[in-house]
């Protein structure tokens, strides 16, 4: 028992307050930010919420996971336990003891962290980050010599030696909070998880998006303070990993989005300041420094370039990669209602295509009648009011498209063979909105919502089924909350079921070529479903090769959230990557199901493995198929 | 949305077509005795409804009466009951695949000649002869009037009756309704003749008689002419008045324009427009007519692309687009388009190897596809085989060896082709410099792009050798090596000498034309006045002689017109019944002596430059030199080839130096490109 005990006793209570402090400091800025629910007993939720959610994410990098289990595991024993003994002043040396074993835990995540940032991936950020290794590792030596070395060496130099190491690695764990360091993520992060914008994601997946009340007196995110104050919590828990980066298709292309600097972006919007200490890779074609922000300042275009807003796919790639459980997507979508809804300031053709939409209940501005010219020889029952259907087939936007038809006119040929009771919706299909909605004009979707809610209200049918991921999303996950209540089924999962029960009855495939599948990002990362399809071709005698991003992680095609009508340019084109990544795998086909990837796929120049719907397979290994 | 037109459903009466391409009513000579569709006819037209066609209207010039012959084209015979049932069958054929059909009923009036089956009296308003047919006819009298209306009603009831989705009646290309229309047949003083609203009287009673028959809602059209481009013919204002009194009736659904007369020769060439007319030639006469009317109008007169169909029915000139001969060249055209494989139709270049050999009596088949019209034998789309993986090996890049290649790689085989030139083509390559038969190279552009599109292994610019054929290892050996000049017949031409020259000499640019030439055609085909042609488009003075009857005697109807008409236009000299005996040097100039078939009297020509096209000889050196090695002696066995059933030779294994040996096409003896074209297909088609 000696001075220096009570030295670290005044140290842990001078950085409890500091910690106080700082956070209620931060906390001001994000409580600047628009309303919603609060619950403290939310914070119960954080334990659940870290094990379970935040470890699946993190566990896919194992090696960051050991690293930061030991470095974060420690560093929360060793404080508990510095809390325990120095805190309340027991100074028991069994408790110190229990400090040294927490402490060299943390000193080995040190040398970990230490490790990975020798040669650092290009995707991590560097500046103050690259410091953590040694002051982590100055507050763990620091503990480490406090509770091992005799007392008679805990004087003079040596004394003001561990003071010191204590004192940088203290300073970096509690003032990042106030400061903005990069510690600041402990706490915003467990704080994010407690209050999470989007808490049903951690009960099962959740990708709609809110509606956005049209009477609002700001029609989505202006500046900062517009995003609600716990999305602002959710931009303080990036830890800057740059795993959203490496994932995004946009950057990827060389187009001037990057996620990370994005929600980095959204920190300096409301905390105030310019660019140019960001210490990660800036916006393809963005230098860095040339742009600021303030809480009350419009985020556009002083912060924001708007063709950054603008080449998001909406593909959540970068949700499904955040460990933080950061929700990009719903943020580049509140500013998009901004820019839409009360500045117009849509890029490319999309005003022209919401333009169509408002008047012609098209994308493309047809005649709604033409919706279904491809069907006109297939004998196909058109929907009525009083007469019931089991299945309501909508075609969706891609049925305006000669090669979609392609799709459709195969599909419609399984139904037949599989003598299902369905029906389309012919010349009373109007659009579902969706790409309004992706493009921030909620009011041209909440249009088109109830236009198609009424009309389906007066059918009567069992299910729905579309060829559109976008438009089965949008019916299953977002019409919901404006009041429409369907059973929903994309083909592929429809048409699984028909297969395993026997009602379709396939035979193998002719096709010779190696096989690859792609998955379109609004069936599997916004709704889970990366098996039916597959299945479906396995039924056929498919062996698929994987390409190196699939299933929930599957790279986006470039066609979603409007992307091809806005046409941000980058380097190369989304769908270039990903034939390439087709093609690396040898293979001389993809399959897909989406008409969109189908798209954009089929708009990749020069040599390509074909593109074809798995409904295509199919219905060319339908059985007695000559 | 491509194509918003053109594949937009349309609404005929109470008819849905998918979409607004139409194979119109053409002579198919596939009837069976009796004029009843058979299983050939059926095939034919199921192939355009599984290629995806809106609507075909089949029966070109189907005789409603008993009196109007129908053995000549071997027509489908709608003047007795016993059609019902064909046609029903191929009704159900074309509704299974998605498609509609109507038929075209008439009465040929003196459009016909009498000598044949039952020897009729033809019969026109007013006994005016017919000239291409040599149609003698008597006055109609008032009593046959009558029984031809019933005789129109009666058939319309039989193509109701059995399941046929409409009917067209036929007012064109000098049909009995319009030769009571047209001032040049019709000189009668009666109710049928005189005034305008007389002459209208026959069709409209047919019309009115029609359409009591079968009823509000069943499709009833009329098919009629723009213009007959004659001076005392109908002009297209008259055919506007017509036109607008038979779509005011109320009888009829839509009216189906076509351009030009059909009673001269000359005229004749224009209706089905030959490679020589431009695109659509007569387009606007349909458009005149859609102006004045108010219902659809249907028009088909070269109109073989997509682009271009959708372009008129973009622009409104016309409702449906009537895409015939397109359809013979690839009746999978309509499925192709709506696929995005446009690059894969075989487009029609207007050869019109069809429509010539019907004038001929000949049944109708198209000079780039041999499966067209052999459906029940010949594959449209070739499946891969079943049976082993064969390297094979194809020598001549002309339409024959083009063929064997693609369907060879498309049975699943390694191919190598072999041609000798930089270039695929043939002989076709030559047939398409000659002035305005530049679109006989579209017919190899199909095979370019298809062979290289599929894989074939293309040694372009490489004269095969016996050792290189053998270096490749093969398992079969196809030939298609085409033919030379055969210019040593006759020793007097003086060719070995340097006295003439070739045609292929000139059309290949080797030989430059000079002032004063004679050419000799004793073939009579397109490439003897192709030649003349191009020579005298060129500046020279040119005399074509042929010891046939006519220059160009043996190109068809619609071709040798259009050549006559560049040949006098360009003054050259057309002697036909002479034999070319010698050719000799004197005085520095040439000396052409030409004896006369009939009188044996010969005559000389003083000209700087002798051109003969007399056909080519086989080239057979590479196939002698391979026979002895091949397994079956280079023999192709006849039985099975006619029967179109696999070679009995391919079941022995094969490779390690034991190969089959095949020929095709000119280099066995010369034929033509159809014919190269469907040796390839009929024997490689069971690889």
């Amino acid at each position: 028992m000696h001075s220096l005990d009570h030295l670290v006793t005044l140290l842990f209570w001078l950085a409890v307050a500091a910690l106080a402090f700082g956070t209620m400091r931060r906390a001001r800025l994000w409580r600047a930010g628009a309303a919603a629910p609060f619950n403290w007993a939310q914070l119960l939720t954080v334990p659940r919420r870290y094990l379970v959610d935040v470890h699946h994410v993190v566990a896919r990098d194992p090696y960051i996971a050991r690293t930061h289990m030991l470095v974060a595991g420690g560093a929360v024993a060793a404080v508990a336990l510095v809390a325990l003994n120095y805190g309340l002043m027991l100074y028991w040396p069994l408790l110190n003891g229990a400090i040294v074993l927490a402490a060299a835990v943390m000193l080995g995540g040190s040398y970990l962290v230490w490790q990975r940032r020798r040669a650092p991936l290009p995707r991590l950020s560097a500046g103050p980050w690259n410091r953590l290794p040694y002051t982590l590792a100055a507050f763990a030596l620091g503990l480490l010599a406090l509770a091992l070395l005799p007392s008679a060496l805990l004087s003079g130099f040596f004394a003001a030696l561990i003071m010191l190491a204590l004192l940088a690695g203290t300073a970096e764990l509690v003032l990042g909070i106030g400061t903005g360091g990069p510690m600041k993520h402990a706490v915003a992060g467990v704080l994010h998880l407690a209050f999470h914008p989007r808490a049903e994601r951690f009960a099962m997946r959740s990708t709609a998006l809110r509606p956005l009340d049209l009477a609002a007196p700001v029609l989505g995110v202006e500046k900062p303070t517009d995003f609600r104050w716990n999305q602002l919590l959710g931009f303080d828990a990036c830890v800057q990993c740059g795993k959203c980066e490496a994932a995004c298709p946009a950057f990827a292309a060389g187009q001037p989005l990057n996620p990370k600097k994005f929600i980095q972006d959204m920190v300096l919007g409301f905390s105030g300041g310019s660019d140019a200490a960001f210490a990660g890779s800036s916006y393809p074609g963005i230098t860095l420094g040339g742009h600021s922000g303030a809480p009350e300042e419009p985020i556009l275009p002083a912060l924001l370039a708007p063709e950054t807003l603008w080449s998001c796919t909406t593909c959540r790639a970068c949700v499904e990669e955040c460990p933080m459980q950061i929700e990009h997507v719903d943020a580049i979508i509140d500013l998009r209602r901004f820019q839409t809804l009360a500045r117009g300031a849509l890029p490319g053709k999309g005003a022209e295509m919401l333009g169509n939409l408002r008047e012609t209940a098209t994308q493309g501005g047809y005649d709604n009648a033409a919706r279904y010219h491809w069907a006109v020889d297939l004998n196909v029952r058109q929907i009525r009011p009083g007469e019931s259907v089991d299945v309501l087939l909508v075609a969706g936007e891609g049925a305006f498209d000669m090669r979609y038809q392609r799709s459709l006119r195969a599909l419609v040929k399984l139904l037949q063979a599989a003598s299902v009771d369905f029906a389309i919706l012919g010349a009373l299909e109007v659009d579902t909105g969706d790409t309004a909605r992706r493009l921030g004009d909620e009011a041209t979707f909440q249009a088109q919502a109830a236009r198609l809610i009424a009309t389906l209200s007066t059918l009567t049918f069992g299910r729905i089924l579309t060829a559109d991921p976008h438009v089965f999303h949008s019916l299953k996950n977002e019409y919901p909350a404006l009041g429409g209540h369907f059973t929903v089924l994309h083909h592929t999962v429809f048409l699984a079921g028909l297969a395993s029960s026997g009602q379709l009855k396939l035979s193998a495939t002719s096709e010779t070529r190696a096989i690859t599948y792609h998955d379109p990002c609004y069936l599997g990362r916004y709704n889970g479903e990366t098996e039916a399809p597959r299945a479906l071709l396995r039924q056929i005698g498919v062996r698929l090769t994987e390409m190196e991003r699939s299933g929930l992680r599957g790279r986006c095609c470039g066609g979603g959230g409007g992307a091809p009508l806005t046409d941000i340019p980058g380097t190369q084109r989304i769908p270039d990557i990903r034939i390439a990544d087709a093609r690396a795998t040898g293979a001389g086909l993809v399959a897909v199901a989406c008409p969109g990837c189908t798209a954009m796929l089929e708009g990749v120049v020069g040599p390509r493995p074909e593109v074809i719907d798995v409904a295509e397979l199919l219905a060319a290994a339908l059985e007695g198929q000559a | 949305m491509r194509y918003p037109n053109l594949l937009s459903p349309f609404v005929l009466n109470k008819l849905t077509l998918r979409n607004r391409i139409v194979s119109t009513a053409h002579a198919e000579v596939y009837a069976e005795p009796g004029g009843l569709p058979g299983d050939r006819y059926i095939r034919y037209y199921e192939e355009k409804a599984k290629g995806g066609l809106g609507l075909a209207i089949c029966g070109g010039s189907s005789p409603v009466s008993i009196d109007s012959p129908q053995g000549w084209w071997k027509s489908v015979n709608l003047s007795n009951d016993q059609i019902i049932e064909p046609l029903a069958r191929l009704a159900g054929a074309m509704h299974q695949h998605g498609a509609k059909i109507m038929i075209q009923a008439t009465h040929m009036g003196r459009r016909s000649a009498f000598h044949g089956e039952h020897w009729p009296h033809l019969m026109t308003p007013s006994g005016v002869r017919e000239p291409v047919h040599r149609g003698n006819a008597k006055i109609i009298e008032l009593e046959e009037i009558n029984r031809i209306i019933k005789d129109f009603a009666a058939a319309a009831r039989r193509v109701k009756a059995a399941g046929m989705d409409g009917i067209e009646i036929s007012a064109a290309h000098q049909h009995l309704i319009d030769q009571f229309w047209s001032p040049r047949t019709n000189f009668r003083t009666d109710d049928f003749g005189g005034s305008l609203q007389n002459r209208m009287r026959f069709g409209r009673e047919v019309l009115s008689a029609v359409r009591a028959e079968v009823g509000a809602d069943f499709a009833v059209g009329l098919r009629m002419c723009g213009d007959e481009f004659h001076h005392d013919g109908l002009d297209h204002e008259t055919l506007k008045e017509i036109a607008h009194e038979m779509a005011s009736s109320g009888l009829i659904d839509f009216l189906s324009v076509v351009g030009s007369g059909a009673d001269t020769h000359n005229t004749l060439a224009n209706c089905m427009p030959p490679m020589a007319l431009p695109p659509e030639p007569f387009v606007h006469l349909a458009a005149g007519i859609k102006a004045v009317v108010n219902i659809p109008v249907m028009h088909a007169q070269s109109i073989r692309d997509a682009g271009q169909a959708e372009r008129l029915l973009e622009s409104g000139m016309i409702d449906l687009v009537g895409m015939t001969r397109a359809q013979i060249a690839d009746p999978h055209m309509a499925m192709k388009i709506r696929e995005g494989r446009e690059d894969e139709i075989k487009q029609c270049v207007g050869a019109n190897y069809c429509i010539d050999r019907q004038y001929n009596g000949l049944d109708v088949l198209c000079v780039q596809n041999a499966a067209t019209s052999r459906e029940a034998t010949m594959p449209h789309v070739i499946a891969k085989s079943g049976g082993p993986k064969r390297k094979v090996v194809v020598v001549g890049g002309g339409p024959g060896g083009l063929e064997a290649a693609r369907v060879a790689r498309l049975r699943g085989h390694d191919v190598v082709l072999f041609e000798r030139e930089s270039t695929v083509g043939g002989q076709v390559n030559l047939a398409a410099k000659a002035p305005q038969r530049e679109q006989m190279a579209g017919i190899i552009r199909w095979f370019d792009m298809e062979t290289t599109r599929l894989g074939v292994e293309r040694r372009l610019g490489v004269d095969a050798t016996d050792a290189m054929i053998l270096a490749e290892n093969p398992d079969i050996v196809v030939l298609a090596t085409g033919g030379a000049s055969h210019m040593g017949q006759v020793a007097g031409w003086g060719a070995a000498s340097g006295l003439s020259v070739s045609a292929w000499d000139i059309l290949s640019g080797r030989v430059a034309p000079a002032q004063n030439v004679l050419v000799y055609d004793s073939m009579s085909t397109h490439a003897g006045a192709g030649v003349a042609d191009f020579l005298a488009t060129r500046g020279s003075r040119v005399e074509i002689a042929t010891p046939d009857v006519k220059i160009a005697d043996d190109v068809g109807g619609t071709t040798f017109p259009i050549f006559y008409r560049r040949l006098y236009a360009l003054d050259v000299v057309m002697t036909p019944n002479v034999w070319l005996d010698e050719v000799y040097r004197e005085d520095g100039r040439l000396v052409a002596v030409l004896r006369n078939e009939y009188t044996e009297v010969q005559e000389e020509r003083v000209v700087d430059q002798v051109v003969i096209e007399n056909g080519i000889l086989p080239n057979d050196q590479l196939y002698w030199a391979l026979k002895d090695k091949s397994l079956n002696r280079g023999q192709t066995d006849m039985e099975t080839l006619f029967a179109a059933a696999p070679q009995p030779s391919l079941s022995q294994p094969l490779g390690g130096g034991r190969f089959l040996l095949f020929r095709v096409g000119d280099c066995i003896s010369p034929h033509n490109i159809h014919g190269a074209i469907y040796d390839a297909l009929r024997l490689c088609k069971d690889f």
